[in-house]
């Protein structure tokens, strides 16, 4: 057990990420249980007690009779520094028990940037970083989350990787682990990972063989393994309301980046903007119930006491019974000052009144995601959204007194020509004219926020090649001048950080040398703009002879082999080839929720359908 | 309106959070416990509730005091069970008691909590480094001076205090095995007062008292005001 003198303590900044003993935490006796599972997030504790999938997960688990589920979060670069000077591991929060005396530690992957920080906390816990050199008593690594549909840059640290939805597969994970160890521990390590192997959606990269061609590109990966399968397709949960969801939350008693209650209404988003990832992943949208929702809803006020709920998916105003379910919380927590909030808005009038609805007292802002200047590029992404819509939603919400909107575009995106930035700035500044012209009055502030496009696997764009930075800085420079009304701030994405995000995101196995060389040289917390050494990564690039535009900015031709294509989420190549010649001959695709089935293959591949209770009901009646 | 006055502990587990967190911390426990909690008006609604003395990062309690308003009189045993039942762990309802607003005619409201608070009881731990004796001669030497300055540096500005006007009885010094405890009762005014970390601090740094700074523990173990507990001024 890890005791922190008081001195360390009152040294560090924020103490309480590393004293534990919150509320609802789950504290299990070490020796009454068969499998010890760490949960991590390599961020900081504010970051990491905010993630739904961990909540979730530690609940799933510690659910288990014969499984304890503690957290642990990397520690800020003041408690690393003492850590190291005085040779104290990583622990948990819940024992404060050494990292590495765990069976398994799980990184949640949020997105690339934090590679650093997983190989920093491994190293931290005293665990070897490859997981090669990894001995029989180490913990297993496995790795879930949004970046595992492409897990070949960090394929050499992790033992295994948990592709898709976590509820079921985390539990087949820790069965599969408690049945090997009481059968004492047959084949070993590997022996262990094989049986994971055989369950769906696990992936072990070790059981691979990759190969290059001549050119020096990816050419193939096969199973070494006759427990590996050549593809890995995600987990899915075919009905939402049958899984477990968090009910009792672990109550910081820090505040936190989402110190609020998050209440999942959905999964999968079939909008199909073709940059997006959580688009193709997440597929397809499968609903829980009003009634399910309404139940979970007052759990989590009442084990909680927070006075804040966020309706919480990709794209919440999407939820089919959202007017009604809104009501029920309205009546539901009447007179208990429990305010709800919607994470993301759709450009429509029903956003702007339900957003209103929601909003009686504080007005703070709204934000919506046009996310190209100009129609044409709009029809190039997918995105179904006009001017005329924009401009009818700002209109409403200015009429309800609204002073501030904000608005997200990328830049960067295919077929993406300097009429198209200026577009933004001519965007924003209508949006702005639109709120004198309803209030007789300037006042407004549009608040423009441009991030640069990665192009990510399993999208329609995941053969386009990134922009170079400097071009990035130019159309920032060139939106910069063209914005006119002082009504509109511009806010930009750091275009180092976004290029190499791109690199790193359609990496193959060869990228981990870079990360390992980064880390090695001192990356860690590259998310956090203060933090983040691009001369380390750069000149780590450099040191392991690997050119990282040939990354970033190479346009992959059609029929080369992608080195992530093994782990799918079950969208089909065809499918993807397909929505790239429609967007380059800018055509729209309709939502298939309601609409027709755009053929991505996911329903099939993953045995699953879509669950939208609104379209049920129109089919029970159609069937009268 | 009906008001109550509760003596709350700070103890080990959340030694180490700010006095800003551990009012949203109570905020939530009144709202787990289902008492009905009055509000304040306006676009961000709050719990009507006030503290007494804030703590320092760190420092544990036994006197920590709030006052709160509830829409209707539950009696004393309800909210003193739904209240416990709700709190988290290091937070402990010691004493609850429904603060009698004296009647009109009388004239005066009750003073502010914050208001009431003139005099802090604290309990100050740490390992002993050098010998007994000397500890002792330290802390008489502190004792016997008539004016002592302490030099304190925040981010935002840097000034010397004058010590000895907030002592209200001279630091007294026990053994419990290899620790050294002191016993400080220090004045808190509307214009300012002394921490106990910076009394060791001065103990330590000017007075030779040997012992281990970086493993002290403090905690606060009374919080009156005209010479009562807080808990019985309502």
């Amino acid at each position: 057990m890890i005791k922190l003198e008081p001195e360390i303590l009152q040294a560090v900044e924020k103490p309480a990420r590393y004293t534990g003993h919150e509320l609802n935490a789950i504290h299990k006796d070490w020796d009454e249980v068969d499998c010890h599972f760490a949960l991590a997030m390599a961020d900081t504790y504010e970051v990491g007690m905010s993630n739904l999938g961990l909540k979730i997960l530690y609940e799933v688990l510690n659910n288990r009779q014969d499984t304890a589920c503690e957290r642990v979060y990397a520690p800020w670069t003041d408690m690393e520094a003492i850590m190291r000077d005085r040779s104290i591991p990583l622990f948990s929060l819940e024992s404060f028990t050494e990292i590495k005396k765990f069976d398994f530690l799980g990184f949640t992957l949020q997105y690339e940037m934090i590679y650093s920080n997983v190989l920093n906390m491994l190293d931290l816990a005293g665990i070897s970083i490859w997981a090669k050199d990894r001995s029989e008593e180490d913990p297993f690594i496995l790795g879930g989350g949004p970046t595992v549909y492409n897990t070949e840059p960090i394929a050499d640290f992790f033992d295994f990787f948990v592709l898709g939805e976590g509820e079921e597969v985390i539990s087949e994970v820790a069965e599969t682990f408690v049945k090997w160890k009481k059968d004492g521990k047959p084949g070993g390590r590997k022996g262990f990972l094989k049986e994971a192997a055989k369950l769906e959606g696990i992936y072990v990269p070790s059981f691979y063989e990759v190969k290059y061609n001549e050119k020096g590109y990816f050419a193939s990966i096969e199973p070494k393994e006759p427990e590996a399968k050549a593809k890995i397709y995600k987990r899915v949960i075919k009905d939402l309301d049958s899984v477990h969801f968090v009910e009792k939350p672990v109550m910081p008693y820090i505040g936190i980046v989402h110190d609020r209650i998050m209440l999942e209404l959905f999964r999968g988003c079939t909008r199909g903007c073709r940059f997006c990832q959580a688009g193709t992943s997440y597929r397809p949208i499968r609903e829980r119930s009003r009634e399910y929702l309404r139940g979970l809803a007052r759990k989590l006020v009442d084990s909680s006491g927070y006075n804040e709920m966020s309706l919480t998916s990709l794209s919440s105003a999407d939820y089919s019974c959202l007017g009604e379910l809104v009501d029920d919380l309205f009546s539901d927590f009447e007179g208990e000052k429990v305010s709800f909030s919607l994470p993301s808005l759709r450009i429509d009038s029903f956003s702007i009144d339900l957003a209103h609805k929601m909003q009686q007292v504080r007005k703070s802002g709204l934000t919506f995601a046009p996310e190209a200047g100009t129609q044409r590029l709009r029809d190039v992404i997918n995105k179904g959204v006009t001017e005329e819509n924009l401009m009818t939603a700002v209109e409403a919400a200015f009429k309800q007194g609204w002073k501030q909107v904000k608005l997200y575009f990328m830049m960067g995106l295919p077929t993406e020509t300097d009429e198209d930035i200026v577009g933004i700035a001519r965007l924003a500044e209508k949006v702005a004219r639109k709120y004198k012209e309803v209030k007789g009055k300037w006042g407004v502030t549009v608040t423009i926020s441009v991030s640069c496009f990665v192009p990510k696997p399993h999208t329609p764009f995941q053969w386009f090649g990134q922009l170079p930075k400097c071009e990035f800085e130019r159309r920032q420079r060139l939106l910069k001048d063209s914005i006119t009304e002082r009504a509109v701030k511009f806010h930009y994405h750091d275009a180092r950080v976004s290029v190499l995000e791109g690199a790193i995101s359609r990496g193959d196995r060869r990228i981990s040398q870079v990360i390992y060389q980064a880390w090695k040289d001192g990356a860690k917390f590259d998310g956090w703009t203060d933090l983040f050494k691009e001369e380390v990564w750069h000149e780590a690039f450099r040191k392991c002879g690997i050119d990282m535009k040939e990354y970033s900015e190479r346009t992959r031709n059609f029929d080369e082999p992608l080195p992530w294509e093994h782990t799918t989420p079950g969208v089909s190549k065809e499918f993807l080839k397909r929505e790239w010649d429609k967007a380059i001959a800018e055509q729209l695709t309709e939502d298939c929720r309601r609409g027709k089935c755009s053929g991505c293959g996911v329903c099939p591949s993953l045995k699953v359908d879509i669950v939208d209770w609104k379209r049920q009901e129109g089919e029970v009646k159609a069937n009268v | 309106m009906y008001k109550y006055r509760a003596q709350l502990t700070k103890g080990d587990e959340i030694r180490y959070i700010s006095h800003l967190d551990y009012a949203g911390v109570m905020e939530r426990a009144i709202r787990r416990a289902k008492l009905p909690a009055a509000y304040t008006e306006g676009f961000n609604p709050h719990l009507k509730m006030s503290f007494a003395s804030p703590l320092s990062l760190g420092v544990t309690s036994d006197a920590e005091y709030m006052d709160f308003e509830l829409t209707k009189p539950l009696c004393q045993p309800e909210i003193f069970d739904k209240l416990s039942a709700a709190l988290p762990p290091g937070i402990r309802l010691i004493k609850l008691k429904p603060v009698k607003e004296p009647k009109p005619c009388e004239g005066k409201k009750h003073k502010a909590l914050m208001a009431e608070v003139e005099q802090g009881i604290y309990e100050v731990v740490a390992p002993l480094t050098g010998d007994w004796d000397a500890a002792v001669k330290a802390v008489e030497k502190y004792n016997g001076a008539t004016e002592v300055n302490y030099h304190r540096v925040t981010p935002k500005k840097t000034r010397d205090i004058e010590v000895k006007q907030y002592m209200i009885e001279p630091v007294k010094i026990g053994m419990s095995g290899d620790w050294v405890k002191l016993t400080m009762n220090i004045s808190i005014t509307q214009t300012g007062s002394i921490k106990p970390a910076e009394i060791l601090e001065l103990l330590h740094n000017e007075y030779g008292l040997s012992v281990a700074l970086g493993r002290a523990l403090i905690n606060r173990s009374k919080l009156m005001g005209q010479g009562k507990d807080l808990i019985d001024l309502v």
